[in-house]
């Protein structure tokens, strides 16, 4: 049973369509990541969602309610901030109240100062209750703003990128630590990223925002294993996807992939009709070697280039064709730069686009 | 192509006040012919003022600054041969992407059939063949970075001089393009120093890495040896994503086994990671004296899974598992301490976690000055 349903929801500014016909059923209690590049909508659609923008289009369906004319304090859907948003005039025990101040003015200082202190011990701030904004760290200011937004145990939490602006420590730890945290609070979290690795480590579904919609709903694996699409498909993974055009041709049990005159066999089936296509094949499912293995075909070596605690191998076919190729630091020191280069592919691992409409032919 | 040397380098800003600010300190340096170093930091550092000083930009407090066998410290920028892309340093906006690129070629005596094969060449390796006659104003920021990049890279120059070159990069063509100008970098054997705040950057291009904090060079170092022998725990946290994980602890070596025993916050003993004492070199065991505290550190791909022996005491459950594609993060508790560790793809953490560190990715720190006892044991 979805929780909150999202319906045909659209949205222009004159004639540019940020949300077109975009939709989603969300359960109770998920983890939902929205996903996206810059300028695609992400925060747009939060809006829409927190009430704080109106939709031209659509239904907002939240517990079997249609929400589209409540306010946002109505809603029951909080928010927290990239940039924290929070009153530089209150200290963090009074930013972290105010929801409860503002909803209830009759609730009584026991009541605040109880759920204030749940929260902060949960979030590791109890320590910093008593300072300003300007005197926290920007992963305390996060972890603050974080704590407004759940003290009020909404229905729906909101989040805006908010590991953008906090160093690399904190967003690991943050990255661990806050599905937890969320738990607790049994609240249902959409979560606005454009960082994939943040998207895959904390999403139970990941929907993947652009042209105005959802193009891919699915657990972080499915779409990186199985995406629909080219233009997903590189969103995911650094390095991106390798892929290029090819004709592939049906052989017994192999494909045969013809790139420009150079041919890769593939022990795979595959139900794509023979033809031209884009073939896509990620850096770690290209086998690199310096002895020629089966189906294997020699290339040039450019160079290589650390990456993420793995190494990017930058290596060319004869027909001009680059392909990036990653393997873990390990690997690396057993391939030889000076002798002679081989690349095979993972079979299972490749994919079949559609040359003109992108989308994966399997 | 030529080397680059700093010799004792210094910049000292005077505020309005009178108060001195020293932006960079003491900055000693050998870049040889055709490496590539990173200057890396947080904003602040001394990078960017370190970087200027080279081009000529700002002027040394003291100290020598040598490109090739010329002390350049008196010569203005244009005197000192070198190729720059920086922030700021605009393109030019009545001139074509094509025309700001063959704008620098121009004082080289060089075929007009050379400047444009060495124009397309670059256009190429950087995907700007289709804007190669707009003009700067209608082309993106990443694409006018790009072309700023293309203009350094082409120009024949003692040394390329470039200011964090690839931050506005679209996220798909960052390592691409990192891999393709290390690359023609590497074939056309240049001297480059650039700029960078990001350590993934600076880790993929450069053969030497000068890592800054408040002016200070803290390390200089290949990337393998920065990442493997941190110099100190400034150093250590700086590089890596995950980060290293860095625990506090208590040695104990009067037992059979060489023991460190890792402390929470509040001092209270979590677990204990152990070595055969017959494994460790005599003179680092030397280093290390009972009851002493120290800072440990271990990178999370450092951390082995399902072997056979675990080297710790306690158990070990993991909290979080996150699938990333070409790898897997993995978040562990062990009596309270967390750590975290990163393994192949296709690893699956089971109830009781079976880890063990190898001694030779264990680095010690100094508790107090933070500096590096052992890298290694």
């Amino acid at each position: 049973m979805s929780y909150l349903k999202l319906e045909n929801l659209s949205k222009s500014f004159k004639d540019d369509k940020v949300i077109s016909n975009l939709n989603a059923k969300i359960d109770k209690g998920e983890f939902f990541v929205i996903f996206g590049p810059s300028g695609s909508g992400k925060t747009v659609l939060l809006r829409l969602l927190s009430g704080i923008m109106l939709l031209d289009n659509g239904e907002i369906e939240m517990d079997n309610q249609v929400i589209n004319e409540f306010q946002p304090e109505e809603r029951d859907i909080s928010m927290a901030f990239q940039n924290f948003a929070l009153y530089p005039h209150m200290k963090a025990y009074d930013n972290i109240a105010s929801p409860l101040r503002a909803n209830n003015k009759n609730i009584s200082d026991e009541e605040i100062d109880q759920k204030v202190k749940e929260v902060a011990s949960l979030l590791k701030i109890e320590h910093v209750l008593n300072q300003f904004p300007k005197e926290l760290s920007n992963g305390q200011k996060q972890r603050t703003s974080l704590a407004r937004s759940l003290i009020s145990k909404p229905s729906v939490v909101l989040l805006d990128d908010p590991l953008r602006n906090v160093d690399a420590k904190i967003r690991f730890e943050m990255r661990l630590e806050l599905p937890k945290v969320l738990k607790e609070f049994n609240t249902t979290v959409i979560y606005v990223t454009q960082d994939f690795r943040e998207a895959m480590a904390l999403g139970d579904r990941i929907a993947v925002l652009y042209d105005g919609k959802f193009n891919d709903i699915n657990s972080p694996k499915s779409i990186y294993q199985n995406p629909s699409s080219l233009t997903t498909a590189k969103l995911f993974g650094d390095p991106t996807i390798n892929n290029f055009n090819a004709t592939i041709k049906k052989q017994n049990e192999f494909v045969e992939v013809d790139i420009k005159g150079e041919q890769i066999k593939l022990k795979r089936k595959t139900n794509v009709q023979d033809g031209e296509c884009v073939v896509g094949i990620r850096p770690e499912d290209i086998i690199l070697s310096n002895e020629p293995l089966e189906n294997s075909i020699q290339v040039e070596f450019r160079t290589k280039t650390p990456l993420n605690l793995r190494i990017v191998f930058l290596v060319r076919l004869k027909n001009g064709l680059e392909l990036l190729c990653s393997t873990t630091e390990e690997e690396s020191r057993l391939i030889d730069e000076n002798k002679k280069m081989y690349i095979s592919f993972l079979e299972e691992k490749s994919h079949f686009f559609d040359k003109e409409t992108k989308r994966n032919l399997e | 192509m030529a080397k680059v040397v700093l010799e004792s380098l210094n910049k000292v800003f005077t505020s309005k006040i009178g108060k001195d600010v020293k932006a960079v300190n003491n900055f000693n340096l050998i870049l040889d012919d055709g490496e590539i170093l990173a200057l890396l930091g947080s904003s602040g550092c001394g990078k960017t003022t370190t970087l200027r000083m080279i081009a000529g930009f700002e002027t040394a407090s003291s100290g020598q600054i040598k490109i090739g066998e010329r002390l350049v410290n008196d010569l203005k920028p244009a005197e000192r041969n070198v190729a720059m892309a920086f922030e700021g340093y605009a393109l030019y906006p009545p001139l074509t992407v094509k025309d700001n690129i063959a704008f620098s070629l121009m004082r080289e005596k060089i075929s007009k059939e050379k400047v444009d094969s060495k124009v397309m060449e670059v256009a190429e390796l950087l995907e700007i063949t289709d804007i190669l006659d707009r003009y700067p104003p209608s082309i993106s920021g990443g694409q006018q970075q790009r072309v700023s990049l293309a203009r350094a890279l082409v120009r024949d120059s003692d040394a390329l001089l470039l200011d964090e070159p690839m931050s506005q990069l679209e996220p798909q063509l960052r390592a691409v393009l990192r891999a393709r100008v290390k690359d023609y970098i590497q074939h056309n054997k240049k001297t480059v120093i650039f700029v960078t705040h990001d350590q993934t950057e600076a880790v993929a291009l450069a053969d030497k890495i000068a890592v800054m904090e408040n002016g200070d060079l803290k390390q200089l170092a290949s990337p393998y040896e920065i990442s493997a022998k941190p110099s100190n725990v400034f150093v250590a946290s700086f590089i890596g994503e995950p980060p290293m994980n860095i625990l506090k602890a208590k040695i104990n070596t009067v037992e059979e086994k060489l023991k460190f025993e890792i402390l929470n916050d509040e001092n209270e003993k979590t677990f204990s990671i152990k070595f055969n004492k017959d494994n460790i070199k005599k003179e680092n065991l030397a280093k290390l004296a009972n009851d002493q505290l120290i800072t440990l550190g271990i990178r999370p791909h450092k951390i082995f899974f399902n072997e056979k022996e675990s080297n710790f005491d306690g158990k070990a459950s993991s909290s979080s598992y996150h699938w990333l594609g070409d790898q897997v993060h993995i978040g562990i508790e062990i009596n309270g301490s967390s750590i975290i560790g990163v393994a192949d793809r296709d690893f699956e953490p089971s109830s009781d976690v079976k880890l063990n560190f190898p001694a030779e990715s264990i680095n010690i720190f100094d508790l107090e000055t933070e500096e590096v006892i052992l890298n290694g044991l």
